[in-house]
């Protein structure tokens, strides 16, 4: 049987390859091995994640790569989490993040990316997908118990949608439960401020900034 | 092709999900075929020079589109179309389009590469929000600039009566309305009653309610319809289609290519871009818009932009008789220097590639009427000074350009501009003597660097 950093070589090598199939295998190696699967998440599939989104941000590579490279770390980080759940162990995340583009807007893409990347370092996220009407994104941010609302508009007309979430989270007196950002092509921070958002940001790096930051200051 | 036989295909075509259309269906494809057919980018040039990797970038352009088809998002059905009917559609592009009437009706032509013949000129606010109180003084201070040929975009009314609309809204209904309106007195003031109108109003499907012979948009101006990156297509594109196709307005069919998505590369996408052209006119697109997105810059004169405009626009210029046109967004905002080298750099690769030319806007405005016809007139300038420029005799332009904006691309760090009636004395509409200042400056720059102004 192989030793740790030969099963960690070859998780690494799945999410360089984007290749979920060799994810899985390498993970259930792991977890046969009896590893720390902690370890292995970090070791194996975190820090090449990582290093994948940051050749994305340099545009050494391209959406498709990144989410077959993110496909691949859900495949093997599933098989870990299953086995670390039924030792009673639960895998650490920064924060819960439940993230959609509202009402209305059928715009995709540039969510999708916030999603990858916020998973790529250490969110648990949960994609509702478009068109998400504010009541379902609360019922799922419920549900989910998440600590993060991500809200994504790319129309200015689609905005509005971004303030009655923030609103209705108000009028069930659970608005301080969650961290809300918004982004999208026409939202600006003066609209964040203005519909009481907790965050803005430009792009998908950003966001991760933003709530490393915040979740780091609400963590300690 | 008729749009009942494409409405039919979006409820029957193959059930596919999203994913896997634009990962399995594109991106894969899209980047074999770039490879097959050898297209890339050096990492240097600005303004494509190879008519051979404009042809070849056409053709992969099309085995793409025959490959992938249509995606239907709503009904998440793919519209498939076989090669015999693209390539009939493609012989069936008549390559000029009339728009407008009496003395203000004007023709668009298809465009060959460094073609002499003037590029038409699409200028407007350009979807930039605009107050309502400003609507109607903006859009004649644009209309009034005979260089213009369209009124473009009159802009977003993101408010009416201090309240912010709800797409889909009976509000959204009767801003489309006061949207028909405004810019029928808008081109009326300008003395220009006839002057054609790119609609674009709202999402909704209430934009058909500023369609009025007498007050609106009429039959004879170009209606607006964007796809969704990658060549996907939603029932709010449909039903305009269904209308506008019913009562013959000029169809002007806009598409996003983003760079860095599921096209990859800049050539990747330039691949992309030429299906997109296609399923354009499949779906009854008389005059095609490209507007390349970016990844990371979010604008369309960073380099890999003005490569992949070039590119894509000489693919379909030299193998095709489709009208196109191409977007001019900018870091730098109006009233600075900086959105003037921008949407010159793009102005001289895209019209010299065989575009006509829609714009300029600033990617990110800053507040409501961040807008400046006298800028527009200046994009306009530089766009019929280029017809006819060679490729070559552009590229150290756009280099030079280039080099004067491009430590200033984040658009968080971009001149941050000023608003419409900051830039005009809105008493008699004419620039202030600062806005002033700055175009003539500039021109006396452009003049300098070789582009034929007079």
């Amino acid at each position: 049987m192989a030793d740790a950093e030969q099963i960690y070589e070859a998780m690494r090598k799945s999410i360089e390859t984007y290749d979920s199939d060799a994810a899985v295998a390498a993970s259930e190696e792991a977890v046969a091995a009896g590893l720390d699967l902690l370890e292995a998440v970090e070791k194996g599939f975190a820090n090449p994640i990582r290093e994948l989104g940051e050749a994305f941000d340099r545009m050494e590579i391209f959406l498709p790569e990144l989410t077959l490279g993110a496909d691949a770390m859900k495949a093997g980080v599933a098989v870990l989490e299953k086995a670390l759940n039924e030792q009673g162990g639960k895998l650490e995340t920064k924060a819960t993040v439940v993230i959609g583009t509202v009402e209305g807007d059928i715009h995709d893409i540039g969510k999708s990316v916030v999603g990858t990347l916020l998973q790529a370092n250490g969110y648990e996220v949960h994609d509702l997908g478009v068109e998400v009407p504010a009541t379902r994104i609360i019922e799922a941010a419920e549900s989910h118990e998440a600590n993060v609302i991500a809200l994504s508009a790319l129309l200015s007309t689609t905005m509005l949608y971004q303030r009655d979430v923030i609103e209705l989270l108000k009028n069930r007196g659970i608005r301080d439960k969650y961290f809300v950002i918004v982004g999208g092509a026409p939202v600006t921070q003066a609209w964040a401020d203005e519909i009481g958002a907790d965050g803005f940001a430009h792009d998908a790096f950003e966001a991760v900034g933003l709530l490393d930051g915040a979740m780091g200051g609400r963590n300690s | 092709m008729n749009f009942k036989e494409i409405a039919k295909r979006c409820e029957t075509g193959p059930l596919t999900e999203s994913k896997d259309f634009l990962m399995k269906t594109v991106a894969a494809p899209a980047m074999k075929l770039a490879k097959e057919y050898a297209i890339a980018w050096d990492g240097k040039t600005f303004v494509n020079l190879d008519d051979d990797l404009a042809d070849r970038c056409f053709q992969a352009g099309r085995e793409l589109f025959i490959h992938s088809g249509l995606y239907s998002m709503n009904s998440n059905r793919v519209v498939q179309f076989s090669e015999r009917e693209v390539d009939e559609a493609l012989r069936a592009v008549r390559g000029q389009v009339q728009m407008g009437a009496g003395k203000d009706r004007v023709t668009i032509h298809h465009r060959g590469v460094e073609d002499p013949r003037a590029p038409f000129i699409f200028c407007g606010p350009f979807n930039a929000n605009v107050h309502e109180d400003m609507f109607v003084r903006l859009n004649e201070a644009f209309s009034r600039e005979r260089i213009v040929d369209c009124l473009f975009f009159p802009g977003y009314l993101n408010e009416v009566d201090g309240q912010l609309i709800r797409p889909n809204s009976a509000l959204a209904t009767r801003m489309a309305i006061l949207y028909g309106q405004w810019s029928r007195e808008a081109v009326r003031r300008a003395g220009r009653p006839d002057m054609p109108i790119a609609g674009h109003a709202v999402m909704a499907p209430g934009e058909i309610a500023c369609t009025n012979e007498a007050w609106g948009l009429r039959s004879t101006d170009p209606r607006a319809m964007v796809l969704i990156s990658e060549l996907q297509v939603d029932d709010v594109t449909m039903t305009r289609l269904a209308y506008y196709t019913a009562i013959g307005c000029p169809i002007y069919m806009a598409f996003t290519p983003l760079i860095g998505g599921y096209g990859g590369s800049p050539a990747g996408t330039a691949v992309v871009a030429v299906a997109s052209f296609i399923a354009s006119i499949m779906l009854g697109g008389e005059i095609v818009h490209i507007g390349p997105q970016h990844m990371k810059y979010k604008q369309q004169t960073n380099q890999h932009s003005l490569f992949l405009s070039s590119l894509a626009n000489q693919a379909i210029a030299r193998n095709s008789q489709i009208i196109a046109t191409t977007s001019h967004t900018t870091s730098g905002r109006p009233g600075s220097a900086q959105y003037a080298y921008e949407f010159s750099a793009l102005a001289l690769a895209s019209v010299t590639s065989g575009s006509n030319v829609s714009g300029p806007r600033p990617a990110e405005p800053l507040g409501n009427n961040n807008v400046s016809p006298l800028m527009g007139v200046l994009f306009a300038e530089v766009a019929r000074a280029a017809a006819g420029m060679s490729r070559a005799a552009a590229t150290p332009i756009v280099e030079a350009l280039y080099d004067k904006y491009k430590d200033h691309l984040d658009l968080e760090n971009a001149p941050k501009g000023q608003p419409f009636e900051e830039l005009y004395d809105l008493g008699t509409l004419e620039p202030t003597a600062e806005h002033r200042a700055v175009y003539d400056q500039v021109k006396e720059e452009l003049v300098a660097l070789g582009v034929p102004l007079h």
